[in-house]
């Protein structure tokens, strides 16, 4: 798995290549800007590109615009977008172009290397990478007749699990639940929102996320 | 018998009551007195504005302008705080215009020239002749013991030619006649000295509306900059937490990650991670110091002012001299705003003047926090050249206090900050 970094910390940007380098994972350019990155992904053409949301020059968004334009040149491209906080409007901004091959996480994720590596393979699959404050943001934040209070505590969980981009099996694993019990909860949860089913991870992301700020923007 | 008094207001004394009466006649001695100190400097003021207006005519006058208008100013400012001593305070005008025209078309100025020719010749006159009548009192009182020594003539004509003095009782006279002095005394001098007050109160007072207005004005432009300092500052500690302190430690994370991977992989490896990590932390933590310490200096709160200085001159890296007077501390926020300003003004010192030397010199006068901070750097800073000068101002306004840059090319520099203290 080919990946660049872009992060303007130096400390932070050699942690990472360290961390990822020890992994065995090949970190094939590291970027202290916005522009440094745009030119790696031209000349390395990576697979994954891990970016800080703030960033010189103005330490605001850089970071965002940079790997959407970074997609656009390469509509393969997987994504990972690392923040110190969690913005819900970058979130959604970055998700506007559906969520495939695209992951937001808080920065200290990365200092739980296992689950930091799962996300980091399944943006890298083609999957999505939901932090789980973001998640449970969109959640405290919908309106009580949003639908989600016809859900059960249980349902609830696997929405949130769903909405961070797991698969089946992950959301099973992390529930100490079967595999069966999670399709017949997801089953359910689709019936309760009106949603249509899809096993198909990304669009059942896209889907759950339309949902969450739907009922959040109604408000 | 019931009588009815009218209440004690402030005004003219009730006539039976002489010690109130008494006190209020010296009270009016001593304001004609002191109204004969600004008349007199009136009168100089006047003569040299009527020299400069003539000076005009035949156009030779125009250079001394500014001068006689800072004279003019000058003279009024001394009766403004002279009245607001013993009545209510009187406000200063926004400064003057200097150039002629302006000063003319100035309602602020006109008053004053208009204040200044009346108190150079009423105000004058009526202080002179207020203080004669207590002397007057005196003079004839004493007649009596001195009579004898005068030439037979002079002492004749002692009684005002109501009668000719020439033996002890005509003397004695006389002295009945202090009397008389002393009850004229009594009875002008206050609405005398009432006259005189009157026009400085009438003609030196800021025009009631305009001056309002602009105070205002001012106060609300005052406001908004202290909220954008605020706002300002606190973008800047966020951003130093946010992109200093949080990602040191997000990193000490990301390599404690690191660490416990490795451990089981090559222990050795995992050692010269925990090095990093523990750096990492240690990076942190002086960060935080400095945030903490640029939001408001320990020293300050526990020592002193000048102490804090003292700390800031010591790390700045152009020699800097502290030169501080200040007995008694100001209020916290002002001492932390004259603090800022220093240490403001030494990092621009630092990068920009190429000094060789710096003085910081604060005092503390008037309610007021005076700091001026000189440098012999090459000069031509201005407000447009970096914002630090333009916080400094900022900063400097929020407080209500004053700002003033002297900064030609070739140096020396003097920034010179006053801050009402507050307290």
């Amino acid at each position: 798995m080919r990946i660049v970094i872009a992060e303007d910390d130096p400390l932070l940007r050699e942690g990472l290549a360290l961390l990822l380098r020890a992994e065995s994972l090949d970190v094939v350019a590291t970027a202290a800007g916005p522009d440094g990155f745009l030119r790696a992904v031209d000349a390395h053409d990576p697979d994954v590109a891990i970016v800080d949301v703030r960033m010189p020059p103005t330490h605001t968004d850089e970071g965002i615009v940079a790997a959407v334009e970074a997609r656009r040149r390469r509509p393969g491209l997987a994504v990972l977008v690392l923040s110190a906080y969690v913005e819900q409007a970058f979130a959604t901004e970055l998700l506007a172009h559906g969520s495939s091959r695209l992951g937001y996480l808080l920065k200290e994720r990365v200092g739980r290397v296992e689950e930091f590596l799962t996300a980091l393979h399944r943006v890298a699959a083609g999957g999505t990478a939901i932090d789980p404050d973001v998640v449970a943001q969109l959640l405290a934040r919908t309106r009580p007749d949003s639908g989600l209070d016809r859900l059960s505590p249980r349902e609830r969980d696997v929405l949130a699990l769903m909405a961070e981009g797991l698969g089946n099996t992950a959301i099973a694993d992390r529930l100490f639940v079967t595999d069966g019990a999670v399709h017949k909860h997801i089953r359910s949860i689709f019936a309760k929102l009106d949603l249509a089913p899809t096993d198909q991870a990304d669009r059942r992301v896209t889907a759950v996320l339309r949902y969450l700020e739907d009922a959040q923007r109604r408000w | 018998m019931p009588t009815h008094a009218p209440p004690a207001a402030p005004g003219p004394a009730r006539r039976w009551d002489v010690f109130a009466r008494a006190r209020t006649t010296l009270d009016a001695l001593e304001h004609l007195a002191g109204g004969f100190g600004t008349a007199v400097l009136a009168l100089v003021v006047l003569l040299s504005a009527v020299v400069t207006a003539l000076a005009c005519l035949v156009g030779v006058g125009l250079p001394l302008v500014p001068v006689a208008l800072r004279g003019v100013r000058a003279v009024a400012g001394r009766e403004r705080a002279r009245l607001s001593r013993w009545g209510p305070e009187i406000i200063d005008p926004e400064p003057a215009p200097s150039g002629l025209r302006a000063a003319l078309a100035d309602p602020a100025t006109r008053r004053e020239l208009g204040w200044v020719a009346t108190h150079a010749v009423l105000g004058l006159f009526l202080s002179l002749a207020g203080l004669t009548l207590p002397l007057n009192a005196v003079r004839d009182l004493t007649f009596p013991l001195w009579w004898r020594l005068l030439p037979p003539d002079e002492a004749a004509t002692a009684s005002m030619g109501f009668w000719t003095v020439r033996d002890l009782p005509g003397a004695l006279g006389v002295g009945a006649l202090g009397l008389g002095w002393i009850a004229v005394t009594m009875l002008l001098t206050p609405g005398m000295a009432r006259l005189q007050a009157w026009f400085g109160r009438r003609l030196l007072a800021p025009d009631p509306g305009t001056d309002l207005a602009l105070r205002v004005a001012q106060l609300t432009a005052t406001r908004a900059a202290a909220l954008d300092a605020h706002a300002a500052e606190l973008r800047r500690i966020e951003r130093s937490l946010h992109d200093g302190t949080q990602n040191r430690i997000v990193a000490v994370t990301v390599l404690l990650g690191a660490a416990r991977r490795a451990v089981a992989r090559d222990p050795a490896d995992a050692k010269a991670i925990l090095e990093r990590a523990q750096d990492a932390a240690e990076q942190a933590l002086a960060e935080l110091r400095g945030v903490v310490r640029s939001i408001l200096p320990p020293v300050l709160t526990d020592r002193s002012l000048s102490d804090a200085l003292t700390g800031l001159a010591v790390g700045c890296p152009v020699p800097c001299r502290i030169d501080a007077d200040v007995p008694v501390r100001c209020a916290a926020s002002v001492e932390a705003t004259a603090y800022f300003v220093v240490a403001e003004a030494l990092t621009n010192i630092a990068r920009h003047s190429r000094a060789r030397h710096v003085v910081v010199r604060v005092r503390r006068r008037d309610d007021r926090l005076h700091l001026q901070i000189t440098d012999d750097g090459r000069g031509g800073a201005n407000e447009l050249s970096g914002s630090g000068i333009v916080g400094i101002r900022n900063r400097t306004e929020a407080h209500d206090g004053t700002f003033m840059l002297d900064s030609p090319t070739g140096g020396p520099t003097t920034l010179t900050v006053s801050l009402p203290c507050g307290s």
